[in-house]
């Protein structure tokens, strides 16, 4: 009777295990078929990356579509202005919201709660609703199709959320070593940039990728504010693309693939830390 | 003088994240009302905007295409949610249940969230092609007929569903486990010792236990599937027709695609007031 009932118990154990890796693996496969199938397209011929039947890999592998795409001098100039555009982004919220985390971190004052609560508020707000109204407002300023302009609004969906991170990071460092450069004559400034700052430096590897991956991935803003060749970024770029070379689907994989790579590779560098910070993250969107 | 400037210090800090928050999240909030009463597009948007009352609102709701895209808001956002929060939940739970390598496997499970969503966007725009997509393919390779995937009006906006469930997967599997992460496992072993299968202690104990991870990610996905038009924008302009249009891409075109900036505007603020809904109706939920 016990013995069956552990055989049983086996058996149930096994039919449990079978299927939660059967699951896992049909879950992995819709997860990244998509972007593999894509991958190896960017190493087709064009002729081949329509043919049909298609062919799962490529059969001469090609870099030809990669270097179309690296030697357009459209596509290479707006691969240039999404790096213009994500650093500066990535460097000005960094440091606005270092400021802005530090006073929450390290200061008594008597609006903290409202203004924190605000903030979180903030994270609610959907952009897209303000796309119409930003327009307006730069095209009056004369900001329109400027790399400032994509600088300052993609602020909008970096700041609230780095605030929190950044304060979150200030607040597991020990107030001791800061009080005694204060009792020395050191400004707060100073103390934040001199103390704070060295000891925070994973907390600002955080802040600065989740802006970079922000900045480097947004597409709405910069196609209603920035969509002229010479001022638009990578994904507008690309999204052009695709109405002037209809079906070349080789140039556009490999085109895919690029804009895919500095993101990923910063995420595999800091993927533990990434987690935390990407589930905080998401509320932005 | 230096008791002031000691009280003043915080606010000093703070005040470069709130001017650039201030000046262009919170007050485009209002001027876009401003615009949704002035006849503002791109023939008037250099000249003077001559207030126009209600009529901007008139010209919405006697647009047919409105209430299709009312109507395609709603199919996008049920289905979207359903397969995100179903899918996403198998995922985290799946991950909790002392899986080999869950790490590895749960960093690959977030990849379509950290491209953005313009490529994902391509991505399903190559596979879902009519003539050279995959998936036709397939199909043909087994006996079916080839689907118009985004040119038939009647089935374009499952296949956007499915593209969004593929991208914002990963959100839900993330909140969800970070969820079940919060839960002292020393409540499972409790359940356990009391005699319950696996199953009911997920019901019964898990559950109840993660209700608010799971209202705050159907808040946040449900607000964001109302809201993100990405990849209908790249994968059918939000065709054929208006099939495909949802009300933000509505909000998008009307503004950005015939110039009626006003109109978007009024568009807009329907938008904002749907978004409030959705967040009172699971707040609601979540309270009771």
């Amino acid at each position: 009777m016990q013995k069956a009932t552990i055989r049983n118990n086996r058996v149930w154990f096994f039919a449990e295990r079978t299927l939660i890796y059967a699951l896992i693996a049909i879950l992995l496969f819709v997860t990244i078929a998509p972007l593999v199938w894509v991958f190896s397209t960017s190493f087709k011929r064009n002729e081949e990356s329509i043919s049909f039947p298609p062919k799962f890999l490529p059969e001469n592998v090609t870099f030809d579509n990669y270097k179309f795409v690296l030697t357009d001098p459209g596509l290479v100039h707006s691969l240039i202005n999404s790096f213009v555009v994500s650093i500066g982004s990535t460097i000005l919220s960094v440091t606005v919201s270092a400021l802005g985390g530090y006073a929450f971190a390290r200061f008594e004052f008597k609006a903290k709660n409202l203004i924190m609560s605000v903030i979180l508020g903030l994270f609610m707000i959907p952009v897209v609703i303000n796309i119409i109204p930003l327009y307006t407002m730069l095209s009056a300023a004369g900001l329109l199709n400027s790399s400032l302009a994509l600088i300052l609004t993609f602020q909008i969906l970096i700041i609230p959320l780095n605030i929190l991170l950044l304060k979150n990071y200030f607040e597991t460092i020990p107030k001791d070593l800061e009080e005694s450069a204060l009792i020395d004559g050191c400004s707060r400034l100073g103390v934040l940039r001199r103390i704070t700052m060295p000891l925070s430096m994973p907390g600002f590897a955080i802040a600065a990728v989740l802006a970079f991956r922000f900045s480097w991935n947004e597409f709405i803003l910069p196609i209603v504010l920035a969509n002229r060749p010479d001022s638009m970024v990578f994904q507008v770029a690309l999204y052009q693309f695709i109405s002037i070379y209809r079906i070349e689907w080789g140039y556009l994989t490999a085109g895919i693939t690029l804009a895919i790579i500095p993101v990923l590779v910063l995420m595999l560098v800091f993927q533990k830390q990434m987690i935390r910070g990407l589930t905080l993250g998401a509320i932005r969107e | 003088m230096s008791n002031i400037l000691a009280k003043a210090e915080p606010y000093l800090f703070l005040t470069p994240a709130f001017a650039i928050l201030l000046v262009f999240l919170i007050f485009p909030l209002f001027w876009n009302i401003y615009i949704s009463f002035h006849d503002v597009s791109f023939i008037t948007i250099l000249k003077n905007w001559e207030y126009s009352g209600w009529k901007n609102f008139v010209d919405l709701f006697s647009d047919p295409n409105f209430y299709t895209s009312l109507k395609i808001t709603v199919l996008f956002v049920a289905g979207s949610v359903a397969l995100q929060f179903g899918i996403g939940m198998l995922m985290a739970v799946l991950l909790s249940q002392k899986v080999r390598a869950a790490g590895t496997l749960r960093a690959i499970f977030i990849i379509p969230w950290t491209i953005s969503a313009v490529i994902a966007a391509f991505s399903f725009k190559f596979i879902f092609d009519y003539n050279f997509g995959i998936l036709n393919y397939i199909l043909q390779q087994i006996g079916l007929q080839p689907v118009g995937w985004l040119i038939d009006p009647n089935i374009v906006i499952w296949s956007l569903v499915i593209a969004n469930m593929w991208y914002g997967t990963p959100f839900t599997m993330l909140f969800i486990t970070a969820g079940l992460l919060s839960i002292n496992p020393s409540i499972y072993e409790a359940a356990v010792i009391d005699g319950a299968t696996k199953f009911r202690s997920f019901l019964h104990v898990t559950l109840p236990l993660l209700k608010p991870f799971i209202v705050i990610n159907l808040i946040l996905i449900t607000m964001w599937s109302v809201n993100f038009f990405d990849l209908q924008l790249v994968m059918t302009g939000g065709g054929p027709l208006f099939a495909s249009t949802t009300a933000s891409l509505y909000m998008y075109r009307q503004a950005f695609e015939f110039g009626l900036l006003s109109k978007g505007a009024a568009a807009g603020l329907i938008l904002i007031i749907i978004n409030i809904s959705v967040a009172f109706v699971y707040l609601k939920l979540l309270r009771r």
